[in-house]
This record gives structure tokens, C-alpha cells and sequence, in this order.
């Protein structure tokens, strides 16, 4: 745990409450994705934004659902075929079904994973329950994905950075609106892993809904949201720049290691992702 | 089928699991509530409490329901009629039925059958965290004037129930708690310290998540009280808020109430000290007393 402190009745730590900012009265990009993804932590501002943008661009769920299974496969493959034991899961959202250290620690018990969220309500469910196997170890950091600094050094109280580390960062870049800062913080967090290290990342695209998708992007973000903007599949090739991409590259997330299945490879969605390499 | 689980489930849940699948079926196949019951020979109200599982299901009923909904499937009319025999099946507690309220014995089948469990607590330790020395005290305290049998049988319903901790797929239980509870010696200083202790070791176990809100926080925000929010695993069953008053409770399960149950529980237990803080803050409280 990164938060034991000792505590004493009577004094409170600033850091230690996740703080109060649970705000309903505009819509959460965690809560939102939850509600796509049939979860029950969602508000009806929340429902209102989703069924907006579903009546915009019907095929929604199906990209939040796919987004949510490559991340799966990816962890999958990182616990199993490339041995990662560490992982440093950055944007973690709110718990649903197989989070990122239910699915390592099902493969490796002892798998340790950090989850990073700034936000107040996400960092309180986690904590409560996103629970470790005894073997292994889970932690929660309270940062912004634009402070690499913070959460690579809060997260050394859990993982070990002279050993590979398996990097997260599922449907959150798109946050960060300058794809220049994104890259930087890609860079950044990359630099600061071993050789031998992964990075595991999709985000959302627009190059096959195209107009219906973009024009429900941008309704939401005039929604008073936070900002979230599509990329093109190259853009998110470019954020494994310096690094060697997995077989079969990046690729829309259905079509990643899809496993054996009769007939036609799965039809293209706009989430774009893959797994790299730090050599 | 999603609803179709293995473990036994508690009467309560699978009366609204029944219940939402007919009303879909009703829905889908475009039957008026009114038509639905005269079919059965009951009133639009009845069918209506039917399908929020507020009652009890006649086989016969579920079946001619099913085939005016144009449900053909041998399959799922099986699944839905086996459901009905076991939501008829009385719990655990039908034992106690002569000291236990209706109300409170609709509770028994919803915790029973929770997944996830999160509860505000003012006042007193909650149900499923307490010794059986203090679940005594606090018995005695709301019935003063019962026999020492009934006391013993009311305290032994407590402690069957807390047998859903240890059972082998408990459900999660995320409790917040005010420092009151922590500090009110309920049953003397002997008790409570007992009592605090037993918190500690709960606290460890792997599916609870224990957490206190300090004084030294001032003001917060659960303005009326203390509350439960049950969760079920099934996607179609909706959170449910347990109120508990004097000589009733409430049961709030309309979207835009638990919505604002749910808002409160979820800045209460961001307001409170961490699991990890809360376990040292708890340690502190039980060398004082």
C-alpha cells in the first residue's frame, strides 16, 4: 500500500481522503464508460451523455466493449507470453469486470499492479475493490497522468524499476488534447521502465464512423466534460515510437490476437491499439 | 442465461430476477399491464408488484403469462418456472418468523443474495461486523422489555447472518463508519474494546473494506443518517437503499433515489480516511479506551 501512514485520532492528512469533488452535475468520462459498459456506478447526467452519444453514433458499447477486451488479451499476453509481473496502470476507471490485476494475478498470483487515477470517486472504488491475492500486492496513486514524475516515484514503493513492468494506458490519452504532450508523457513513463519493458495502450479513433463519431465527440465535449479527442490509427502507432510492436502491430483492438476463429478476422472498430517493446 | 445462477440465491432476488424477465417478455410482446392481469385473473397492480418481486409467483400464473407473452422457448419457460419454484422456497430465517418484522425479513433475502454490499453507519457498529457481545447490548437496547430467550434468539439471527462473511463466495461489504461508532462504549468498556478489536481482524479480511470518517473531518455528507446500498451481480436487478427506521424500513429502489443514495456513499467514502489510514486510525482509538 502507498497510503499506511499512520494516522492519529483527532489529525487528518490532506492526502489521505481522496477529497470530495464527486460532481453530478456534469458528465464523468469513467462514470459514462461504465454505463456503456452495463455497470451500475453511473449517474443520470452520465446516462444522459451516453444515450446522446449513442443516438449520435449507435455503436458505442461495442467500442467500449472492444476496448475493454483487448485490454484483457493484452494483460493476457503480458502475464503469460512475456512474463510480466509488474503492472503500472495509468486512467484505471472505475472497477468492472476483469481489472487489469485480476486478469495478471490470475496468471501470476504474485503479480503486483499500481493503479493511477486523479480522480476523487475512481481512487475510492479502487481502493475498496481492487483487492491483491495474498501472493501478490495491488496499490492506488492519486496523480495526474501529466505528472509522470509523481506517479513513477509513488510507484516504486510497490514495483521494482530495475525489473521489466508492463505499462497501461487504455482509452486515456485521449485526454490529453496535444498530441505533443502525449507523446512526452508516453516518452517519459517509458524512460523511466527497464529494457524488456511493454507498453499496452489503445484509444479511441474516428476512421470509420467518421462524421457521426466526430460530431458526438463533439457534442460531449461541449458537454462541460473533459475533453476527450479521437486520433488517427498512425498517431497511435507513433506513441510506440523507440519501441518493438508485437505481432500484429497496431491494429483496430478486436483484431489483436483475436485468438483461433473460424472465417473472416473480426470486423474493424474505432479503438485502435498495441502492445510494444522496449528493447 | 444470465439470471440462472447456481448458488442458492434467497427468496427475495429471485423474485425481482423473475420479475424484470416477465416484464421484459411483457414489454417485448407488447401486453398492456391490464391485459397481463386479466389473464390471471388478478388487477394491473398486481401485475405490477409481480414484476418489482414484491410477491410470490403460482407456477400456473408464470406459465400462462409466458404463453400470452408468446414465449415458446421449452428452454427458457423451464428456466423461468424453476425460478418461481425456488423464489417460493422460504430462507433461513423463516425460523424466527414470530420476532422478526416482514420488513426486516425482505432484508435478510436481499443481503443474502448482495454481491456488493456498502453501508453508512452513524451510530452503531453494522449488523455483520458485530461480536456477539455487543450485537447483545444493542438488542437489549432496542427491546428493553424482551425475555432473556428472545434476546438470545434475536442475537443468534445476528450471528447466522454474519455467516455470509466466511460463506464461500461472500460478498463484498464496503462500510464507512462516523467515529461515533468507535467511541460509544455500547455495552461498557470491556465490550467495546472486544468489539474494536474484532473490527481490526474483520478489516483483514480480504472481501471487506472498512473505512472511518474522523471527527476532525467537521460536517459530512450524510445528512440524514445512517443507510445500506445492496448491489446484485445480475445487470438487471437494480441497487437497492435500505433505510432502517424504529417500527419500519424503507426500501428505495427507483433509479433517481438510489441515484442520490449512491452520490452520498460514494463522497462519504471518498471523504474518509483510506482503508490503510482507517486500520491504524481504529488501532489508535482501541489503545485508548
Amino acid at each position: 500500500m502507498t497510503d499506511d501512514g499512520a494516522a492519529v485520532p483527532g489529525g487528518v492528512n490532506d492526502d489521505d481522503t481522496a477529497g470530495t469533488g464527486i460532481d453530478t452535475t456534469v458528465p464523468h468520462s469513467a462514470r459514462i464508460w461504465n454505463y456503456w459498459l452495463g455497470g451500475k456506478d453511473n449517474f443520470a447526467v452520465d446516462r444522459a451523455a451516453g444515450d446522446a452519444w449513442e443516438a449520435t453514433f449507435p455503436g458505442m458499447r461495442e467500442i467500449a466493449r472492444a476496448s475493454r477486451t483487448f485490454l484483457t488479451r493484452s494483460i493476457q499476453y503480458l502475464a503469460q507470453d512475456a512474463g510480466i509481473r509488474q503492472f503500472l496502470d495509468v486512467g484505471t476507471g472505475l472497477p468492472t469486470a476483469d481489472n487489469t490485476h485480476q486478469v495478471a494475478q490470475r496468471v501470476a498470483p504474485e503479480a503486483r499492479i499500481v493503479y493511477v487515477d486523479n480522480d476523487p470517486l475512481v481512487l475510492a472504488h479502487a481502493r475498496a475493490l481492487l483487492t491483491s491475492t495474498p501472493e501478490g500486492a495491488t496499490a492506488y496513486i492519486h496523480a495526474d497522468l501529466r505528472d509522470p514524475d509523481k506517479i513513477v516515484s509513488e510507484a516504486a514503493d510497490t514495483l521494482d524499476f530495475s525489473q521489466p513492468v508492463g505499462l497501461i494506458l487504455s482509452g486515456v490519452l485521449g485526454h490529453v488534447v496535444n498530441i505533443d504532450e502525449a507523446r512526452s508523457i508516453v516518452r517519459d513513463l517509458m524512460d523511466a521502465l527497464p529494457s524488456g519493458s511493454y507498453l499496452s495502450l489503445n484509444d479511441g479513433t474516428s476512421v470509420i464512423g467518421r462524421e457521426e463519431l466526430e460530431q458526438a465527440t463533439q457534442d460531449y465535449n461541449d458537454s462541460g466534460a473533459m475533453p476527450y479527442v479521437q486520433r488517427t490509427p498512425e498517431e497511435i502507432a507513433s506513441f510506440f515510437d523507440g519501441l518493438v510492436l508485437v505481432e500484429p502491430g497496431v491494429v483496430s483492438c478486436p483484431r489483436w490476437r483475436p485468438g483461433p476463429a473460424p472465417g473472416d478476422p473480426p470486423a474493424e472498430l474505432d479503438a485502435f491499439g498495441g502492445v510494444g517493446r522496449k528493447p | 442465461m444470465a439470471w440462472a445462477g447456481d448458488e442458492p440465491r434467497g427468496p427475495t432476488v429471485l423474485r425481482m430476477i423473475l420479475g424484470s424477465q416477465l416484464r421484459r417478455f411483457r414489454e417485448a410482446a407488447g401486453v398492456p399491464p391490464e391485459q397481463a392481469g386479466y389473464e390471471i385473473r388478478a388487477s394491473r397492480s398486481k401485475i405490477s408488484r409481480m414484476e418489482h418481486g414484491r410477491v410470490g409467483f403460482k407456477s400456473r400464473d408464470v406459465a400462462d403469462l409466458l404463453t400470452l407473452y408468446g414465449v415458446q422457448d421449452d428452454q427458457v419457460r423451464a428456466t423461468m418456472l424453476a425460478l418461481a419454484e425456488q423464489a417460493g422456497t422460504p430462507g433461513w430465517w423463516s425460523m424466527y418468523d414470530d420476532i422478526l418484522p416482514d420488513w426486516f425479513e425482505v432484508y435478510l433475502g436481499l443481503e443474502g443474495a448482495a454481491s456488493v454490499i456498502r453501508t453508512f453507519e452513524l451510530q452503531f457498529v453494522y449488523g455483520l461486523f458485530q461480536t456477539e457481545e455487543y450485537a447483545r447490548a444493542v438488542t437489549v437496547l432496542g427491546n428493553e422489555t424482551a425475555s432473556a430467550e428472545e434476546v438470545d434468539r434475536r442475537v443468534s439471527v445476528r450471528l447466522t447472518r454474519q455467516s455470509l462473511l466466511t460463506s464461500p463466495e461472500p460478498p463484498q461489504v464496503w462500510s464507512v463508519m462516523d467515529e461515533a461508532v468507535l467511541r460509544r462504549p455500547v455495552g461498557g468498556l470491556t465490550v467495546m474494546r472486544a468489539q474494536l478489536a474484532h473490527l481490526l481482524d474483520v478489516a483483514g479480511l480480504p472481501q471487506v473494506t472498512l473505512q472511518v470518517v474522523p471527527f476532525a473531518q467537521g460536517g459530512h455528507a450524510a445528512a440524514g443518517g445512517s443507510f445500506s446500498v445492496l448491489r446484485f451481480a445480475e445487470p438487471e436487478v437494480p441497487d437497492i437503499v435500505y433505510i432502517e427506521q424504529l417500527t419500519s424500513a424503507l426500501y428505495l429502489d427507483s433509479r433517481a433515489e438510489v441515484d442520490r443514495y449512491l452520490e452520498v456513499m460514494d463522497t462519504l467514502s471518498a471523504q474518509a480516511l483510506s482503508p490503510a489510514r482507517s486500520a491504524s486510525f481504529l488501532a489508535e482509538i482501541a489503545k485508548e479506551i
